[in-house]
């Protein structure tokens, strides 16, 4: 740490590369934080979790039992152990006596992502209600079609709040706290929508995965579903092949050229296709040149790749990546799979899951640095690498099922929920820390046994 | 301090981090382009040396610098990206001398993690298009069109995600890139792409090499005919291409930069990461390679860029240690090195730490910084205004006048010094020893008070007494001719050139003599209505001995006024206004301008320009300078004229670009100055001051002067103790055999001579982090505190460390105690009386306790924690501000009764921080890890403790700098009576060599700064189109923090 410190100083590293080595070092030895504990008021499994977008602050929880409730994160309300022990108790909670409360299991409770004066709990009453923060009341409320299984709002938005539900309903909603109606029903999936997630990278991009085993796309400005992943197509031969060319035969050039025909023709069409639209910004120039592509090959999308899926079975769980490049789905088929959004492929990284929840929609999260996927494994929290796949922590702390992973990125802590009724905080340890905590602690009985 | 805070800079950023040449001026003039952080400088290769054209700042951090020639341009062009994502292409306009924005673009994306390992950007050799690599797994190119326009860029996928460097590739008929990158298991590998701009998308690229040295991270493209490309590596280097693969092994080193000598790229300097330069050569036979070879040339500093200018002559910009103009010999000298340095360009940064002192004590701070790394480590000591060196001094009171003579008028050099006394003159002369000794010319009258001495034409020498002119001759020594002042009308003041002789006696009699050959005629006479207080004949035409005007100050009237000679025909009569009379005139040529500059008694300065031909006075200007009457005296260093004005704060007056500078004299009350180059003490001054004849030679004449002492080392903390009068450093060594050993010491060095007094050299793997000066609570002597760490190999985290306590004995530190702690000592802080130390993630305080056999020690008193880890401490009072590495700013009190350490308040925001200060009880200081300034304040009259508990951040700046360091003080010297004395400052220290002053203003001043800034904003026009109100904002927010870049330098 100290070398690089020294390094910082002097410029040999980067400011942010510093900083994402120490996150990174700090996030590779989370561990049940035994000095930090959020008091659960929930009595019945904690479906949801999520952390305030705007300050980092303020825990939001979702239970089976009706009740949601709001935690500070950072200032703890009282201390235990001489004070080394951080107890959070939760500000508020909204339960089944509240007025406007939840009569079923609350399933999903989302902040508004522009401040923390509103947030958005869903339950299996069929209701969708925003609260307002600051006197805990229900101000809008929304009347489903079924039980409300996943609720998300775009964290990017400048132009609509709308909430985006999954619901038993084939159909996924999209309720706008502006008006207070639904302003948009999309079609698609043939059962329920058990997960919702919207694009890290457009604001007009929803992702929604199914009870059918289907992930589809949206872009809300447009009718119908632009495209459905298929767990069978893969980047492989995604790029040309290699040139077979030589400096020396210029005929050797020609003839690759010429095999290479076909598909430029193809291409060349597209890109003109691409040139009628006058998108701003690169990426989504090529996002829609491939959008338009999709559509070329399958007007309509009714023909076979409209059946196309994901997982087999149910998705559980979605999650797209900060840098916008790729989406994360959770299936009961127990996999996860790493789509790549732009391409719409899979890329097959094995990703090594032991048995995941089939019946219950699960919440997926991420860190940035180093790249890793927090997935609830029954008991268990994995923690993948999101390239390598491979295991890189095991988390037991939970004494049943899992149900959500919610990571705070400015503090490198993970909160993680499930139906043992816990929150329970993994913090960065390991450290000399605990270490002086605990001599401490030592130290401080002996001075009392005198 | 208020929440109206301002930041200005002092030193430019002064390490360089990229460098490039072409003709970018003009078709024939070769250029040199430097980036300093935020700034360019362009440079034109001439005979005399590299010439500065233009140093612009940038409104954002440099992240690449290109120089390309589109098709059909005559010379080059610029191509600057930005850390922030902006870029431009620039254009220099050889009509109005100025840069031309040709482009310009924002190249940012909503997707995309930032890269790691920097921003890359790049431009195709044939010029067809522009490459950037910002953001992990994508590629973004600008194509150009036929007309060399830029077209919209687009983004290209890049499968691979750990990229560590792209070049392009010559004599490709498409655009192709080779890609060096690391797989997940640690491998690295080439792999080349072409570019097709049609399906803006690659196609795999020709060729393609896979498990390179584990340390490659360097690809030079090799020109056609050649092709191909160098891979660097750490033990290998490899030429790769289509058809051709090469490898040598080389000796263990980091390549920090390449520059190209041939055009045909078969040979490339390589700099290390040690300093040492080396030649590759490619060995090829026409168009086939059959080699490598490398040789070592010699060290330089340690590079960052390597520019080959032309000649032989190379440029080696460093970020380490001073960029280097070398030259390379085709010979080794004595010690084996082909490399030859022919200038040095004085960098400051890495500025790591800095203190605040005033070793004159005469209230003008000095900075000195542990500035550079590894072996080009230094201390640096800046200064503002100008140094005196001290070469030799006597003791001599009551100096009322000196003059230095030559033995004949074509010798170079000066021979006598004349030191005039109240009632004698006494006459110093250089003797063959080179020591100073009293002499005679028989001529002079010594009985009397001299007036003024000159030498004069036809080697002879004038003296003026009250009574008389005297002509001698300056090889016999004697008596040639004299003129007597009327009986009853004493001279009282007097001046003379080489030639002729003006002096005014009492009743107002103005007399004009000419010099001859052993001849002193009386020319004319008049009568003036008032006595003359001073007067000047300084020749500033063509003839150097000959002056065609007078200036001549006067009493009564307080005028100044300007006489023609011979005649003595007044020509100008200038009211100066006020009571003050004029104590000194002087008429002067600076870059061809003239002036005349009048001193007043009260210590205020006026100057004019003034008209040689009609005599007329214009652009009147008054500047105080001091408080006690001035005395003018022109003298020359480096080939140029400056003006010195003796004083109580005594000043050098100069020209730079056509505009008249002061800068302050680092000397208490001058009260004569006269130039004295002497043989033995070539280009000095004598200098008259408190009872003493000093003799020394003056420092550059610039703003901020900066002083190095090369160390050799890396120093990391620097701590002044003033009783002792020594500096205490935490520095360390590289050892030379093994590469990642340091050896780390602490170091007590002299506060005058900056010598290694004493020196404690710490356990092996422990470095020193932090140290202090302090003294404890009932016990008056003072002691240095070094905190240190165990930084072993296996450990992330520092679990062992020391506090060790020294004394200053006999100029030898002396281990008094130590103290074993659980972490890294990161900070330690004098605190009531007892030592507070940040460990790790605690704050601990010390109490210091006398044992029973009277020894001391440290006992733990009482701890706090909660941090990250605690990496910047400072304290106020029973106020603890604690930098946490990533949890911003919180504040701690003590409580004396409890003796325990609580938290009061925090910022909630998650900054990663660099540095922070204490500006006053409320508001708190930090720089963070995104290059920001920001302040905070305390909430102390909140309804909640809530509200009490969070702090509120009240100013945020974007500074583009690193900061590593604030510390109080000031620069500028502090007159007790000035309004700008009482302004609070902070200084601080970056990354880049930048140092700069944030002042705490009243509101209005602020107000009004704020109101220039945002009007000057709409008039000048950033480089490359780029924003300034973009560039400062944090996130959109920008509060109370404003600065004065676009105001430039503000001389007070």
């Amino acid at each position: 740490m100290w070398k690089a410190i020294k390094d910082r100083e002097t410029g040999r590293i980067r400011s942010n590369s510093f900083a994402n080595r120490f996150k990174s070092r700090r996030i590779l030895s989370l561990q049940l934080s035994n000095r930090k504990d959020f008091v659960s008021p929930h009595r019945g499994s904690v479906n949801s979790l999520q952390v305030d977008l705007t300050e980092g602050r303020y825990l939001l929880s979702g239970a089976a039992d009706g009740s949601a409730a709001v935690f500070d994160v950072q200032r703890a309300t009282d201390y235990e152990a001489s004070g080394l022990i951080a107890k959070h108790k939760c500000i508020f909670t909204v339960d089944k006596q509240h007025d406007n409360g939840h009569k079923f299991a609350i399933s999903s409770a989302i902040w508004y992502p522009i401040d923390t004066g509103l947030f958005i709990t869903g339950s299996y009453d069929h209701y969708l209600k925003v609260w307002d923060t600051n006197t805990a009341q229900a101000v809008v409320d929304f009347k489903m079609p079924g039980k409300v299984y996943r609720t998300a709002m775009s964290s990017m938005a400048m132009s609509h709040t709308l909430i985006a539900a999954g619901t038993e309903d084939v159909q996924v909603r999209l309720c706008d706290i502006a008006s207070g109606a639904f302003s948009h029903t999309l079609s698609g999936h043939r059962d329920g929508v058990m997960s919702v997630e919207w694009s890290t990278s457009s604001e007009w991009v929803l992702y929604t995965g199914g009870c059918d085993g289907a992930i589809r796309f949206w872009d809300i400005r447009r009718a119908g579903c632009f495209r459905v992943l298929d767990q069978s197509q893969t980047q492989l031969g995604i790029r040309p092949p290699i040139l077979k060319r030589t400096a020396v035969s210029s005929k050797f050039f020609s003839a690759a050229k010429s095999s290479l025909g076909g598909q430029n023709r193809l291409k060349t069409l597209q890109s003109k296709h691409a040139g009628s639209q006058s998108v701003k910004g690169s990426f989504s120039a090529k996002a829609s040149t491939e959008k338009s592509r999709q559509k070329r090959i399958h007007p309509g999308m009714l023909s076979t790749l409209d059946r196309a899926t994901a997982h087999y079975g149910v998705v559980t769980g979605l999650k797209a990546t900060n840098n916008g490049m790729y989406l994360l789905s959770a299936g009961s088929d127990s996999r996860i799979r790493l789509w790549d959004i732009e391409t719409g492929r899979n890329t097959l990284v094995n990703f090594e899951t032991g048995r995941i929840q089939t019946n219950k929609a699960i919440q997926l999260d991420t860190s940035d640095d180093p790249a890793l996927v927090f997935v609830p494994c029954m008991k268990t929290v994995k923690t993948f690498g999101m390239w390598s796949g491979r295991t890189t922590l095991m988390l037991r702390g939970h004494y049943e099922s899992v149900n959500t992973c919610c990571f705070n990125s400015s503090d490198q802590e993970l909160y993680t929920s499930g139906a043992d009724r816990q929150i329970l905080v993994w913090s960065p340890g390991g450290s000399v820390e605990d270490e002086m905590v605990q001599d401490e602690v030592a130290e401080d009985k002996d001075n009392w046994s005198d | 301090m208020s929440v109206w805070n301002y930041a200005v800079t002092a030193q430019k950023p002064t390490c360089v981090t990229h460098s490039c040449v072409g003709n970018f001026t003009s078709p024939q003039e070769l250029n040199l382009i430097v980036a300093k952080s935020t700034r360019i400088e362009i440079h034109l290769l001439s005979p005399q040396g590299l010439q500065t054209i233009l140093d612009v700042p940038l409104y954002g951090r440099i992240a690449t610098l290109e120089l390309f020639r589109p098709h059909g341009e005559a010379q080059d062009f610029l191509f600057v990206a930005t850390e922030r994502y902006k870029f431009c292409v620039l254009q220099w306009d050889y009509e109005s001398s100025e840069l031309i924005t040709r482009a310009m673009g924002d190249v940012s994306d909503r997707i995309g993690r930032p890269t790691d390992n920097g921003q890359i950007g790049i431009i195709d050799p044939d010029c067809r298009l522009i490459g950037l690599h910002l953001y992990d797994g994508l590629f973004k190119v600008i194509p150009f069109d036929n007309k060399g326009q830029l077209k919209e860029a687009f983004n290209i996928r890049l499968e691979e995600l750990q990229v560590l460097d792209i070049k392009f590739l010559y004599g490709c008929t498409k655009p192709t890139i080779a890609v060096l990158y690391q797989d997940n298991k640690d491998a690295r590998h080439v792999k080349t792409y072409e570019v097709s701009l049609k399906d803006k998308d690659f196609v795999e690229g020709p060729w393609s090499q896979n498990n390179l040295d584990n340390g490659a991270d360097l690809l030079i493209p090799v020109p056609s005919p050649l092709c191909g490309v160098l891979i660097i590596g750490e033990e290998t280097i490899v030429y790769c291409s289509a058809n051709a693969f090469k490898a040598i092994p080389i000796r263990p080193s980091i390549t920090k930069a390449y520059g190209r000598v041939d055009l045909d790229g078969s040979r490339y300097l390589l700099g290390d990461h040690s300093g040492l330069i080396h030649l590759l050569v490619i060995t090829h036979e026409k168009e086939k390679v059959t080699g490598l070879k490398i040789e070592l040339l010699g060290e330089t500093s340690i590079a960052s860029s390597i520019s080959y200018l032309d000649n032989a002559v190379v440029f080696v910009g460093s970020s380490y240690g001073d960029s280097q103009l070398i030259k390379l010999n085709l010979q080794p000298d004595a010690t084996g090195s082909y490399v030859e340095i022919l200038e040095k360009y004085v960098n400051l940064g890495p500025i790591v730490d800095f203190c605040v002192v005033d070793l004159e004590r005469q209230g003008q701070g000095q900075v000195v910084t542990c500035s550079g790394a590894y072996k080009d480590g230094s201390l640096r000591i800046v200064r503002n205004g100008i140094g005196i060196n001290e070469q030799a001094s006597v003791e001599l009171q009551g100096i009322k006048g000196m003059w230095s003579l030559k033995s004949s008028i074509d010798e170079a050099f000066d021979t006598f010094l004349v030191v005039s006394f109240i009632s004698e003159t006494r006459i110093l002369a250089m003797n063959i020893e080179d020591e100073l000794e009293e002499t005679e010319i028989e001529g002079f009258l010594s009985q009397v008070q001299t007036l003024f001495c000159h030498d004069a034409v036809y080697n002879q020498l004038v003296q003026v007494t009250s009574n008389s002119v005297r002509l001698v001759s300056s090889t016999t020594r004697e008596l040639r001719n004299k003129w007597d002042a009327p009986a009853g009308f004493a001279v009282n003041v007097a001046t003379a050139n080489a030639s002729q002789v003006l002096l005014a006696t009492g009743g107002g009699h103005l007399v004009y003599l000419e010099i001859g050959d052993g001849t002193l005629t009386e020319v004319k006479h008049v009568l003036l209505e008032y006595e003359v207080s001073c007067l000047d004949i300084n020749p500033i035409g063509d003839n150097p001995n000959y002056s065609q005007l007078a200036a001549v100050g006067m009493w009564t009237d307080i005028s100044v006024r300007i006489f023609v000679l011979p005649d003595l025909t007044l020509i100008t009569k200038e009211q100066l206004g006020g009571e003050i009379i004029p104590r000194s005139v002087l008429l002067c040529a600076f870059e061809g301008i003239s002036y005349l500059l009048c001193a007043l008694g009260d210590g205020h300065l006026l100057n004019f320009q003034l008209d040689t031909s009609s005599g007329k006075l214009r652009d009147r200007k008054k500047v105080s300078l001091g408080t006690q009457p001035i005395t003018l005296r022109t003298f020359s260093s480096k080939s140029a004229t400056h003006v010195f004005a003796a004083s109580d704060r005594p000043a050098v007056i100069y020209s730079n670009n056509k505009k008249l500078l002061y800068s302050n004299v680092n000397l208490k009350e001058v009260s004569h100055m006269c130039p004295f180059n002497s043989a033995a003490f070539p280009d000095s001054l004598a200098i008259a001051r408190e009872g003493e004849l000093t003799i020394g030679t003056i420092d550059d004449i610039q703003k901020l002067h900066i002083r190095t002492i090369p160390i050799g080392e890396h120093a990391r903390r620097i701590c002044h103790q003033e009783q002792t009068r020594t500096f205490a450093i935490c520095c360390l060594r590289n050892q030379p055999s093994a590469e990642e050993s340091e050896m780390h010491f602490v170091r007590l060095l002299d506060a005058q001579s900056f010598e290694f007094l004493s020196t404690y050299p710490l356990d092996a793997f422990e470095y020193g982090c932090s140290i202090l000066s302090c003294s404890f609570t009932d016990d008056k002597n003072v002691y240095y505190c070094v905190g240190t760490a165990y930084v072993l190999p296996e450990e992330n985290e520092p679990t062992k460390g020391r506090i060790l306590v020294f004394i200053v004995e006999e100029g030898r530190l002396q281990l008094i105690t130590e103290k074993e702690t659980k972490g890294a000592v990161y900070s330690l802080n004098a605190f009531n009386g007892k030592l507070l130390a940040a460990i790790n993630q605690k704050i601990q305080l010390y109490k210091w306790m006398l044992r029973d056999d009277g020894t001391r020690e440290l006992q733990s008193e009482c701890g706090h924690h909660g941090h990250i880890l605690a990496l910047y401490v400072q304290t106020r009072g029973d106020f603890i501000v604690v930098g946490d590495l990533m949890k911003s700013i919180s504040l701690l009190i003590y409580k004396h009764e409890e003796g325990a350490i609580e938290e009061r308040a925090r910022d909630y925001n998650a900054n990663w921080m660099a540095a922070v200060e204490i500006l006053d009880d409320d508001i708190y200081l930090g720089a963070d890890n995104c290059f920001n300034l920001f302040t905070v304040k305390k909430n102390n009259d909140g309804a909640t403790d809530e509200e009490r508990a969070r702090m509120e951040v009240v100013g945020e700046y974007h500074i583009g700098e690193f900061v590593n360091r604030f510390r109080h003080g000031s620069l500028v010297m502090r007159l007790p009576d000035s309004e700008i004395g009482q302004i609070p400052t902070v200084i601080f220290g970056t990354v880049s060599g930048m140092i700069g002053v944030i002042a705490s203003l009243p509101q209005e001043q602020y107000a009004f700064l704020e109101k220039l800034q945002t009007s000057l904003r709409k008039v000048i026009k950033g480089v490359g189109g780029l924003s300034h109100e973009q560039w400062r904002i944090i996130q959109q927010r920008e509060k109370n923090c404003g600065s004065e870049e676009l105001l430039g330098w503000r001389s007070d």
